[in-house]
């Protein structure tokens, strides 16, 4: 109960805030905003070929924000989320497009591919951490750079496929894509394979004593070192599974939705992830709130944009919006605080 | 004698959320005099000198302060990658154009910590001096204010009993040029030695004033606690087993070391390590709970369990609950499986709340809500709780009332009697007499001597400390 209450003068007030804010931008900008948000949820929540795009966006945000939220609870800033989502679909792609198995066994080996994949990713910049103390803000940033440099020259060379016109691996063979959802949508069994991360990384990190350690690193790493926790494995667990979720979505989007890898793969997702995960206060269950609602506003976008001549990016104002003021709110809480001495 | 009130509190009432903290408290400091403010933890102490000091505001009642008003805090407020005079001036920096007239500053300071006798490096980092030297850097930033009135908060929990002779001049010398100066304490031996007057608070009220010329300890203690204070449970003979070897342990962290030393603790025994602090304790505390590489060997019968120097830092997560404290560094003990036993962890916390007399609202509080003695009885009982053989107990009284440091070392005490050996590193020479059977001298990172304490000579133990030869 408590923890809704803030939820509601935290994320959920800010959210409001953020809308409020996006309506007077567009008010200044001379377009109605009853327009542009009918517009919004019309494009995103209207029917059902509508809901199941959006929850195709909420999949792909769910994955890379619950693997950022992992390495923010064990006090590690990755930033790297779509970087080791990249990675983990080129795997995928890259395993996808050869593998000769029957269909069930193919789809489970290339999302293992996708998690192993974004896990080397995440656990390359937990080593430089654990070794040379490099801080995973800069690393993982630049890892992103590098996966998307990577996955151009595999795409455009090695693994080309053959009669493809464009830069992409070749396709997978039907029988390893993710069964439908919703038939007829591009909406697949991924989303509840999300939603089934979420539970398991939430039970992961509330009752099992590898979450303990997790968050003791991360509410108090040196009383966590004194406690008999080896930081530097922990380092190395905490970036590799972050990297592992992400790289775990990536290898969805592959398998669900572009039945191939190219580098189309994510508009930004795994930047967004940092958003979704911070409205989502860190807990896997609030982020599946919190990426619905990104997936709201990535989805109506379009439409907002057709409908009432709103641009899209008008959607990163008010996610960027709602980032801000949640950081602001954090900070005025922080400094409100009067603690005794 | 005419006297002039530089701080003035009237009425003073502050509450946190449903719990009063201070209750119409009335309390006045007279320029030139050095003033003792003492009572329990969780008494109001803190509380009261962040009003005067104006950090907190007090839901009701007056403060009048006749100028500015310095407070030293009890935990460094200090910039550690700064040099001395930086952090000294730090914040009324003198100009020179658009930036800090360095030289002006490091001469101000040089001259400042002359005048009071605080003898500190100016260009010595701040993160690298022992914490002495940091506490007269504190004291430094404080006095370049131009104070009239000086608030100490726990001024010698991490001094060396020389180091406070010396402080306590200083302070005079200070209350002598007209600062009116009032130190928060536990410590009644001092407040008897440096204080002019004595406030008692307990609970939040004001229960006793005194001039410290016309009253003793015991009537301080009576005022403090409303009773007769807790005494320390006695020790019992009992057979040693040996339990720690130490040998030519060689290893340093936090800036000191310890060279080809040599001890042990045997079970049943409680061994004091008596020092200045900087000279080695660290390294050894460190050494013997593995966290930095050494060389010589440590060989230990059993399990250990370890009360660490800092308990905000070190021991606790103050975010988490009393329950979830209670699981660190027990973690692959206290669980079914891969999952943390809750219900475990919970019975050990009710089990430690109980026997360590830990007053906090619930077991689901955050320990950040509990008051420093609290926070101290929750550590050490989290490190007995297993009946650990070996006991490492780290300053495990540092900043804490007569009553709770009663209470801890009550408890090493039972676990001695109960078998363990018990290392006890303290730079509190008379807790160190008080509960050790033997005392072993530590300079420089080597054991300078070693004293039965029961026939111990302070003076000798003392002369040792400041490093004169056995």
């Amino acid at each position: 109960m408590k923890r809704a209450a803030a939820l509601a003068g935290g994320p959920a007030g800010a959210i409001l805030l953020a809308f409020v804010l996006a309506a007077i931008a567009m008010l200044v900008a001379g377009v109605s905003p009853a327009d542009g948000f009918s517009a919004l949820f019309l494009g995103s929540l209207g029917g059902r070929n509508q809901i199941a795009e959006t929850l195709v966006q909420t999949t792909a945000l769910l994955f890379p924000a619950l693997g950022v939220a992992l390495a923010f609870r064990a006090g590690l800033f990755n930033i790297g989320a779509e970087g080791q989502l990249m990675i983990g679909g080129l795997a995928a792609g890259a395993v996808g497009a050869q593998l000769d198995a029957p269909g069930a066994v193919a789809a489970v080996a290339i999302l293992a591919a996708g998690f192993a994949g974004g896990a080397a990713w995440g656990a390359l910049a937990g080593w430089l951490r654990a070794r040379f103390s490099a801080s995973e803000i800069i690393s993982t940033l630049m890892l992103n750079f590098i996966a998307l440099s990577l996955a151009s020259y595999l795409v455009s060379g090695p693994l080309k496929a053959s009669e493809a016109s464009g830069a992409q691996t070749a396709p997978l063979p039907a029988a390893s894509w993710l069964p439908a959802l919703i038939p007829g949508t591009r909406l697949s069994i991924a989303f509840l394979i999300a939603l089934a991360t979420a539970g398991v990384l939430a039970w992961l990190l509330a009752r099992t004593v590898f979450g303990y350690e997790l968050r003791a690193c991360g509410a108090a790493p040196e009383a966590a070192r004194r406690s008999g926790i080896d930081m530097a494995r922990m380092t190395l667990l905490a970036l590799g599974l972050s990297g592992g979720i992400a790289g775990l979505g990536g290898a969805t989007i592959v398998e669900g939705v572009l039945h191939r890898f190219n580098t189309q793969l994510s508009p930004g997702y795994g930047y967004t992830a940092i958003a979704v995960a911070l409205v989502g206060d860190l807990h896997p269950l609030w982020i599946c709130l919190a990426a619905f609602g990104f997936g709201i506003l990535e989805s109506g976008g379009l439409a907002m944009q057709a409908l009432a001549d709103v641009p899209k990016d008008a959607i990163h104002v008010i996610e960027g919006l709602i980032v801000l003021v949640l950081a602001a709110r954090r900070y005025v809480a922080t400094r409100a605080q009067t603690v005794p001495l | 004698m005419e006297t002039v009130n530089a701080l003035e509190l009237r009425g003073i009432r502050k509450t946190f959320g449903s719990v009063v903290a201070l209750d119409g408290v009335d309390l006045d400091l007279q320029a030139g005099e050095v003033h003792a403010l003492v009572g329990e933890n969780g008494a109001g102490k803190s509380t009261l000198a962040s009003i005067a000091f104006g950090t907190l505001k007090a839901d009701s009642g007056t403060v009048r302060a006749a100028g500015t008003v310095g407070l030293v805090h009890q935990h460094f407020e200090l910039v550690g990658r700064l040099r001395v005079w930086q952090n000294v001036v730090l914040g009324r920096e003198p100009k020179a154009g658009w930036s800090i007239d360095a030289r002006t500053a490091r001469a101000q300071v040089l001259e400042l910590a002359q005048k009071n006798a605080l003898d500190v490096d100016p260009d010595a980092f701040v993160d690298e001096l022992p914490v002495g030297a940091q506490q007269r850097v504190e004291l430094l930033r404080e006095l370049y204010r131009d104070p009239v009135v000086l608030l100490l908060d726990e001024p010698t929990a991490a001094l060396a009993p020389a180091e406070i002779g010396r402080f306590f001049e200083t302070v005079r010398a200070l209350a002598a040029r007209g600062t009116a100066v009032m130190v928060v304490t536990h410590k009644l031996q001092e407040v008897m030695e440096y204080s002019q007057r004595v406030s008692v608070l307990r609970r939040g009220r004001m229960v006793a004033q005194y001039r410290t010329s016309e009253t003793n300890v015991a009537e301080i203690a009576h005022a403090m606690v409303g009773g007769e204070p807790a005494a320390v449970a006695s020790r019992q003979a009992v057979p040693l087993r040996p339990c720690l070897r130490v040998l030519d342990l060689t290893a340093v962290s936090a800036s000191s070391g310890v060279e080809r030393m040599s001890l042990h603790v045997d079970g049943g025994e409680i061994v004091g390590i008596a020092g200045v602090e900087g000279n080695g304790q660290t390294a050894l505390a460190d050494a013997l709970a593995g966290l930095v590489p050494f060389r010589g060997s440590i060989e230990m019968n059993g399990t250990a369990g370890i009360i660490p120097q800092d308990r905000r830092a070190e021991g606790l997560v103050l975010d988490w609950s009393l329950a979830q404290n209670v699981v660190l560094g027990r973690q692959r003990r206290v669980r079914r499986g891969i999952v943390v036993d809750r219900a475990r962890a919970r019975a050990d916390a009710q089990t430690i709340v109980e026997r360590f007399d830990v007053r906090a609202p619930s077991l689901d509080a955050p320990v950040r809500a509990l008051s420093g003695g609290n926070q101290q009885k929750l550590l050490a009982g989290r490190a007995l709780i297993d009946r650990p053989a070996f006991v490492l107990a780290y300053q495990p009284t540092r900043g804490i009332d007569v009553g709770a440091a009663a209470l801890v070392q009550s408890r090493l005490i039972e676990a001695r009697n109960a078998g363990a050996a018990v290392l006890l590193i303290s730079f509190d020479l008379d807790e160190i007499l008080a509960i050790a059977d033997r005392v072993l001298v530590m300079y420089r990172g080597r054991i300078a001597g070693e004293f039965a304490s029961a026939s111990a000579d302070r003076a000798a133990i003392g002369r040792l400390m400041a490093g004169a030869a056995a």
